[in-house]
C-alpha cells in the first residue's frame, strides 16, 4: 500500500513541474554543494592524514614525552625531543609480538633540529634519520624530483626538501654540513652529499633533510639511538588501531625501555593523538562543513515547505474529494510526506551526481594552493578532493531526510482540511 | 774581536732553562681572565656580517659575576633596546620586549643572530670545562704563542676540542681559539685582538669570531668600556629582572 502511495508521491511531483522543479533544484543545489564541500573537506583529511601516517607516526608510535608535556600546536608536535632508549629492539619486538593484531612494521628513526649550511648559505634544518629500506610509505610521500631517494648503504647521503636545496642553493652531488647540538650538550657536525630532492608542498617539509639512521646516530652522538619508532598496521580504521595500539603497549611495557630521561615517560601514541596539529585542521574544516550544511539545509527546508504548501492549497479540492471517499487523515500526511521525501530522492540524486562528477574533476586536476596559509591548511600545496561514498550518502541522505521532514508540517495541514469545506473550495 | 764572537755564539744558542714555559693550567687559567676579570661590567658593540646583506650593529650593556652569571641588554638600536639576555647556572634566558615574553633558549644558540653562541658568551672561563695540554709555541696572527690543547672533560661540552693560543710576552692575551666538533670539523675561529687600555689594564678588546662552515660569516664584538671588580648583587642575575628592566 505504501509503494503505491509512493508510486503516486511521485507521480504527483510531475504535477507541478515548474514549482517541484524549483524546490528540487534548490535541494539538488544544496546536495551537490555538500558533495563538493566534502569532497574538499574528506581531500584535506585524507592528505594531512597520508603525510601523517607515512612520513611521521606511522597510525601508531612510539615517543618519550615530558610528563608536562604541552603540544605546541605544530606539525612537529609528532616528533619526540628526548631519547627512546633501545629503540631498534623495541621496535623488533613491537614487529614480533603485534603481528597478530595487525602489526605490518615498527621502524626506528630519530628526530633532530640542527642547521644546514652550504657554502656562504645556511637554513634551519629537520634532520630526520631513517632506515631506507624500510620506509617504503615515506619513498612513496616524498617522490624525488631530481636524484634519487636516500640510498641503503650511504651514510654520506642526503635527501632533501626542494625548498631547502633551493634555499641552500644545492643540487645532486653538492655537499651539505650539518651542525646540530647532541642531547647530551656538545655541538656536532656532519658533512653530507646531495643524493636527491624531493617535493612534498606542505610547508612543514619544506625544512626536511633525510640521512641514514647510522649518520644520524652519529651526528647526535648516540649509538642505537632514536626518537621515534614509527608502527604501521594492516588498516587504519579506529578499531584496527585501538587493538593494535594494545599489543604495542603490551610490548612496551614489557620491554621497559631504560634509562628514560628525567621526568620523562614512553608513550604510545595514534596518529590522531601524535598529529594534534593536522587533527585541528581536520576538526576545523569539519565543523566548517557542519555549518555550511547547516546553513544549506535551512534555506533548502524552507523551499520544501514552501512547496509542500503551495501543492496543499493548489489541491484543496483533491484532498476533500479524496476524504469524501473514504481516505483517512494518516493516508493523506503519508502520501504527502511521501511526496516530499521523493522530491528528496530525485533532488539528492541529481545533486550527488553534479557534485561527484565536479569532485571526480578536481580531484583528477587538484587544486593549487598558492597562497602559503592555504598549503598549510590543505597539507600540501595541491589539494586533491576525494569522493568518500560515505560522505556522498550523507549528503543525499541528508537530503532526503530534509525533504520529508520539511513536509510533515504541509502534510498535517492538508489532513486536517474538512471534506465539506475543502469541496467548496475554489 | 774574539769576545765579539764569543757574545754572538751565545746569543744564537737556545734559551737557558729559566725561561721555561709555565704549565698548561696556569696559562689558561692566566688566558681565562685576560679580557674580564671575575667581576665586570661593560659596554660592547656586537657587529653581524652575513656575505650579500648589509651589516647588523648591536650595542649592549652587560654585567658578569663569575663564570655563571652573566646579562646582556641591548641598548642599540632602538628597535632592539631592551632585548637582554641572561644566564644563570646552567640556564639561559632571552627577554623580548615586543613580546613582553621571557623564553630559556639553549646555551649553544648563537647569541643575537651572530657567530658566538650564548656559551661562548657568558662562559668565558675554559679551565673548567676542558683538559689543556701544552703542545709547542707557534706564531699566529703575528704574536709569539703557546699553543694549547684542550679537550672537553665530558660530552656535555659544546666544543669536543679547542686549539688555544696565548701569548707567550707574560701578559697571557689569549690570540686565537679554533673550536672543533665532536666529529672534528673545525665549526669556527676567534681570534682577539686590539689590545687596548680599559678599565685601567690593557687587554684584547676585540673578539671576532669566524664561521668555519658558513663562508664569510664572521661576528665581530668590540668592547668600549670595561669596569672590572664592580659589586653586583645577585638579583640581578635573575628571570625577573630582566622583565623589570633592572
Amino acid at each position: 500500500m505504501t509503494l503505491r502511495l509512493l508510486a503516486i508521491a511521485f507521480r504527483n511531483l510531475l504535477r507541478a513541474k515548474r514549482r517541484n522543479a524549483l524546490a528540487g533544484g534548490s535541494m539538488a543545489l544544496g546536495t551537490a554543494a555538500l558533495v563538493i564541500a566534502s569532497g574538499l573537506a574528506d581531500g584535506i583529511t585524507r592528505q594531512l592524514s597520508d603525510n601523517l601516517v607515512a612520513v611521521q607516526t606511522g597510525h601508531l608510535q612510539v615517543v618519550v614525552r615530558p610528563d608536562d608535556f604541552q603540544p605546541q600546536n605544530n606539525p612537529f608536535d609528532a616528533y619526540g625531543q628526548d631519547p627512546l632508549p633501545d629503540a631498534e629492539a623495541l621496535a623488533r619486538r613491537i614487529e614480533e609480538e603485534g603481528r597478530a593484531q595487525g602489526v605490518v612494521r615498527a621502524v626506528p628513526y630519530l628526530f633532530v633540529r640542527g642547521n644546514a649550511v652550504a657554502g656562504s648559505r645556511s637554513s634551519v634544518a629537520w634532520i630526520v634519520a631513517i632506515d631506507p629500506a624500510r620506509e617504503a610509505e615515506l619513498r612513496a610521500a616524498h617522490p624525488a624530483v631530481a636524484g634519487t631517494f636516500l640510498p641503503e648503504d650511504d651514510d654520506m647521503a642526503v635527501y632533501v626538501a626542494e625548498v631547502a636545496a633551493r634555499k641552500l642553493r644545492v643540487g645532486v652531488g653538492d655537499a651539505v654540513s650539518f651542525v646540530v647540538q647532541t642531547p647530551q650538550g656538545a655541538v656536532n657536525s656532519l658533512d653530507a652529499v646531495v643524493c636527491g630532492t624531493f617535493r612534498k608542498g606542505a610547508p612543514w617539509y619544506d625544512n626536511a633533510f633525510y640521512v641514514t639512521l647510522a649518520a644520524g646516530q652519529r651526528l647526535v652522538d648516540w649509538p642505537g639511538g632514536a626518537t621515534n619508532v614509527k608502527v604501521l598496521l594492516t588498516r587504519g580504521s579506529p578499531r584496527a588501531i585501538a587493538r593494535g595500539r594494545r599489543a604495542v603497549e603490551a610490548a612496551v611495557a614489557a620491554a621497559s625501555p631504560r634509562p628514560l630521561p628525567k621526568a620523562t615517560r614512553v608513550r604510545v601514541e595514534s596518529y590522531t593523538e601524535a598529529g594534534r596539529f593536522s587533527w585541528a585542521i581536520i576538526q576545523a574544516n569539519e565543523a566548517a562543513l557542519v555549518m555550511l550544511s547547516g546553513f544549506l539545509f535551512a534555506a533548502a527546508g524552507v523551499g520544501v515547505v514552501n512547496a509542500m504548501l503551495m501543492s496543499v492549497r493548489e489541491r484543496t479540492r483533491e484532498i476533500g474529494t479524496m476524504r469524501a471517499l473514504g481516505m483517512r487523515r494518516a493516508r493523506v500526511v503519508t502520501l504527502f510526506v511521501l511526496e516530499g521525501m521523493a522530491l528528496g530522492i530525485v533532488s539528492a540524486l541529481v545533486g550527488a551526481l553534479v557534485g561527484g562528477s565536479v569532485v571526480l574533476s578536481l580531484a583528477a586536476t587538484g587544486i593549487p594552493m598558492k597562497v602559503a596559509s592555504l598549503a598549510w591548511m590543505a597539507g600540501g600545496d595541491v589539494l586533491y578532493p576525494a569522493l568518500e561514498p560515505a560522505s556522498l550518502l550523507r549528503a543525499a541522505g541528508s537530503i532526503v531526510l530534509l525533504s520529508t521532514l520539511a513536509a510533515v508540517y504541509p502534510a498535517f495541514s492538508a489532513s486536517r482540511l474538512e471534506p465539506r469545506e475543502a469541496l467548496h473550495h475554489v | 774581536m774574539s769576545r765579539r764572537l764569543a757574545v754572538l755564539l751565545l746569543a744564537l744558542l737556545p734559551a737557558p732553562a729559566s725561561a721555561q714555559a709555565p704549565d698548561a693550567a696556569t696559562i689558561l687559567r692566566r688566558a681565562d681572565r685576560a679580557v674580564l676579570g671575575e667581576t665586570a661590567a661593560y659596554t660592547l658593540r656586537m657587529t653581524v656580517v652575513r656575505p650579500g646583506k648589509p651589516e647588523r650593529v648591536v650595542e649592549m650593556k652587560g654585567w658578569k659575576k663569575g663564570d655563571d652569571q652573566g646579562l646582556v641588554r641591548y641598548t642599540a638600536p632602538a628597535r632592539e633596546r631592551g632585548t637582554a639576555y641572561l644566564r644563570s647556572g646552567e640556564s639561559t634566558w632571552l627577554f623580548l620586549p615586543a613580546a613582553e615574553k621571557v623564553v630559556r633558549v639553549g646555551a649553544k644558540q648563537n647569541f643575537g643572530g651572530g657567530d658566538f653562541s650564548n656559551s661562548d658568551i657568558f662562559r668565558l672561563s675554559l679551565i673548567k670545562d676542558y683538559v689543556p695540554t701544552l703542545a709547542g709555541e707557534e706564531t699566529v696572527e703575528g704574536q709569539a704563542c703557546y699553543k694549547l690543547e684542550l679537550k672537553a672533560k665530558d660530552r656535555s661540552i659544546a666544543y669536543d676540542r679547542v686549539v688555544y693560543w696565548v701569548r707567550t710576552d707574560g701578559s697571557f692575551y689569549p690570540v686565537k681559539a679554533d673550536y672543533y666538533t665532536l666529529s672534528g670539523k673545525n665549526l669556527k675561529s676567534l681570534v682577539l685582538s686590539k689590545v687596548k687600555r680599559l678599565g685601567g689594564r690593557p687587554r684584547p678588546s676585540l673578539l671576532t669570531m669566524e664561521s668555519r662552515v658558513d663562508e664569510g660569516s664572521r661576528t665581530l664584538l668590540e668592547f668600549l668600556t670595561i669596569e672590572d671588580d664592580v659589586k653586583l648583587d645577585d638579583r640581578l642575575f635573575s628571570p625577573g629582572s630582566l622583565e623589570r628592566g633592572e
